[in-house]
């Protein structure tokens, strides 16, 4: 049992990195009730949770942008939805020319750069002379959210084994019958997965939406004008754990989502 | 007889590779069917291209004189186990079961009573309610067996049904599997590529070497009379004897075939060799004896005396025993 232990300092490093990786995310939790409201001091001279009750009744700047970010996550994530699994189909059926290279292209746009990504549209609704909007942001939003969706589906059909839809083909289901029946339960776990993440990724993008906006700002584009003016700095924290608690759950529910169906949909063999 | 499925010239091509090439076989109704070979012969390709999984590049598969060329999978009335079971892992075993009546629009009620009976017909009663994942090797197997029986298929397509399984429970299985068919009086077609399986379930056998049949029969006359040398190499654990080698052991100049339980080791003959190896099987012990350059193989009863490793030797048959094959290869 040599390497069942690891030494001592390895573990005081890793648990180090952990610490400055997590403790801001507290101190972001923290600064949500600091009685201060011009410049984050630590330790905070006060605690109040009065930020709560301004952020939801003494705020009307806050809703615009809250609302745009989730309709342009739930766009997105339908858009990602149905492209992203036909996507998904079509390259774990089909063996054709070219086949690799479109794969690449499939995922380059979670590889590039946001800002390569961001540019690229911009420049391309100039030249198409397409005003920004909502829609634009979204398009901007579904190059990434498409590739989130194709990895966990594509991941599970590589796992469904072309068997359980010969099976369902033998006992007599005709297509329609095989999709509705073995391929859409099979596959369900791995698109809410891919969805939520999709969501969570699209309503926290700042990058590719700065540079597809136009005068509308998303809630992360607000949170970062809130931060340089020093007017009532805690209620972005309290928009910031809103956010936290948005994103975040819904990952955690897809990881735990996906790693149970593993265990279903790996077995048969 | 009816037969229960017709080849006519087949073919199945995948690109330069000739998967299935000109096969012409007729399989009778009621028959148990085996399709023997090694992997990559076209076995398998042939039971795909009965279940509609492969279409032919040229010739023509009647199912009980029905011509299926165009028929689709879901269309023909045979069904399969598959070779990885293939079941439904998001459904229990009731409803893996039930998977075909449902799809025909059969009610909930009496296709549940038809998955039970079905499953009392594998022996599962009261697993209904498990999930796949919760089953054995040999539980699975069972499920997909009445899987593909609830449909009442007219024609049972089984892929290497038994090569996930350990040996005790395959035994077991083969003879339950033949009992089920001889019930059932339906048409098995099962593909192996384990000799002794197919010898030993199979009522009629092809022997499939790369795309073509290279011998056509009953058990008993693909043993003791392999066509070719591919048969005898590959069905029985048989001598293989060159022209040359024959004719000195008393027969014409040809290819011959020699079952070891037919050779026995005699102190003086007409070709003598060294013992190069002895392998204790149980039943007797396999005798390696090496006559120029062709190693011959003799199966000496349990309680006879052993030659020693590296002692000369030579053999004895009753001449009866030698088979002449037609084919070089």
């Amino acid at each position: 049992m040599r390497s069942d232990r690891s030494p001592l300092a390895l573990k005081l490093a890793a648990f180090g990195g952990l610490l400055f990786l997590h403790l801001p995310i507290l101190l972001i939790f923290l600064y949500a009730f600091t009685t201060e409201e011009r410049s984050y001091q630590f330790p905070p001279p006060g605690l109040t949770t009065k930020w709560f009750a301004v952020a939801w009744f003494d705020r009307p700047d806050i809703w615009p942008p809250l609302y745009l970010s989730l309709k342009v996550a739930a766009i997105s994530t339908v858009m990602a939805l149905i492209l992203g699994t036909f996507c998904a189909a079509a390259m774990s059926r089909a063996r054709f020319f070219g086949r690799d290279q479109i794969t690449l292209l499939v995922l380059l746009p979670i590889a590039l750069p946001g800002v390569i990504t961001g540019m690229s549209l911009r420049s391309a609704f100039g030249v198409m002379d397409i005003p920004f909007s909502t829609w634009t942001i979204v398009l901007g939003h579904a190059t990434f959210c498409i590739v989130i969706v194709y990895n966990n589906a594509v991941a599970r059909f590589r796992r469904l084994s072309g068997g359980i839809l010969e099976a369902s083909a033998d006992l007599g289901a005709n297509s329609f019958q095989t999709f509705r029946h073995v391929l859409l339960p099979n596959l369900g776990s791995a698109l809410l997965a891919g969805g939520m993440l999709a969501f969570a990724l699209s309503f926290d993008e700042v990058i590719v939406t700065t540079f597809t906006a136009g005068q509308q700002s998303t809630l992360p584009i607000w949170m970062l004008n809130e931060l340089v003016r020093p007017r009532q700095r805690p209620v972005t924290n309290v928009v910031a754990i809103v956010v936290f608690a948005a994103t975040f759950l819904p990952i955690l529910a897809a990881y735990y989502l996906t790693r149970g169906g593993s265990e279903t949909a790996g077995m048969g063999k | 007889m009816t037969s229960a499925v017709e080849f006519r010239s087949v073919s199945r091509h995948f690109g330069p590779v000739r998967a299935v090439d000109g096969v012409d076989l007729t399989i009778a109704e009621g028959s148990f069917f085996a399709m023997l070979g090694p992997s990559g012969s076209g076995k398998t390709t042939c039971l795909r291209l009965i279940s509609g999984f492969e279409q032919p590049s040229a010739g023509a598969i009647r199912i009980f004189g029905e011509d299926v060329s165009r028929v689709p999978p879901h269309l023909r009335n045979v069904n399969t186990v598959f070779q990885d079971y293939a079941l439904f892992p998001h459904l229990n075993v009731r409803d893996n079961v039930a998977y075909g009546l449902m799809v025909k629009g059969v009610g909930r009620g009496p296709r549940h009573a038809q998955a039970e009976e079905m499953l009392a017909l594998v022996k599962l009663d009261g697993y209904g309610d498990r999930k796949p994942a919760q089953l054995s090797g040999g539980q699975r197997q069972r499920v997909a067996l009445a899987r593909a029986l609830v449909n009442r298929p007219r024609v049972l397509l089984l892929d290497e049904p038994l090569g996930a399984l350990d040996l005790k429970l395959r035994e077991a299985m083969q003879d339950e599997l033949k009992a089920l068919q001889h019930r059932l009086g339906l048409t098995f077609v099962f593909v192996t590529h384990d000799q002794h399986e197919a010898l030993s379930m199979a009522d009629h056998l092809a022997v499939f070497n790369e795309g073509k049949i290279a011998q056509i029969g009953t058990p008993q006359d693909i043993y003791d009379r392999p066509a070719t040398r591919f048969v005898a190499d590959f069905v029985g654990s048989s001598n293989v004897l060159p022209p040359a080698l024959t004719r000195a052991l008393g027969g014409p100049e040809a290819w011959a075939s020699l079952r070891p339980e037919a050779v026995r080791l005699a102190a003086a003959g007409p070709v003598t060799g060294p013992v190069t190896a002895l392998r204790y099987l149980g039943v007797g012990t396999r005798v390696a004896v090496r006559l120029g350059e062709t190693e011959v193989a003799a199966l000496i009863p349990a309680g006879q005396p052993l030659p020693a490793e590296g002692e000369i030797v030579a053999l004895a048959f009753d001449p009866s025993a030698l088979h002449v094959m037609e084919g070089a290869r």
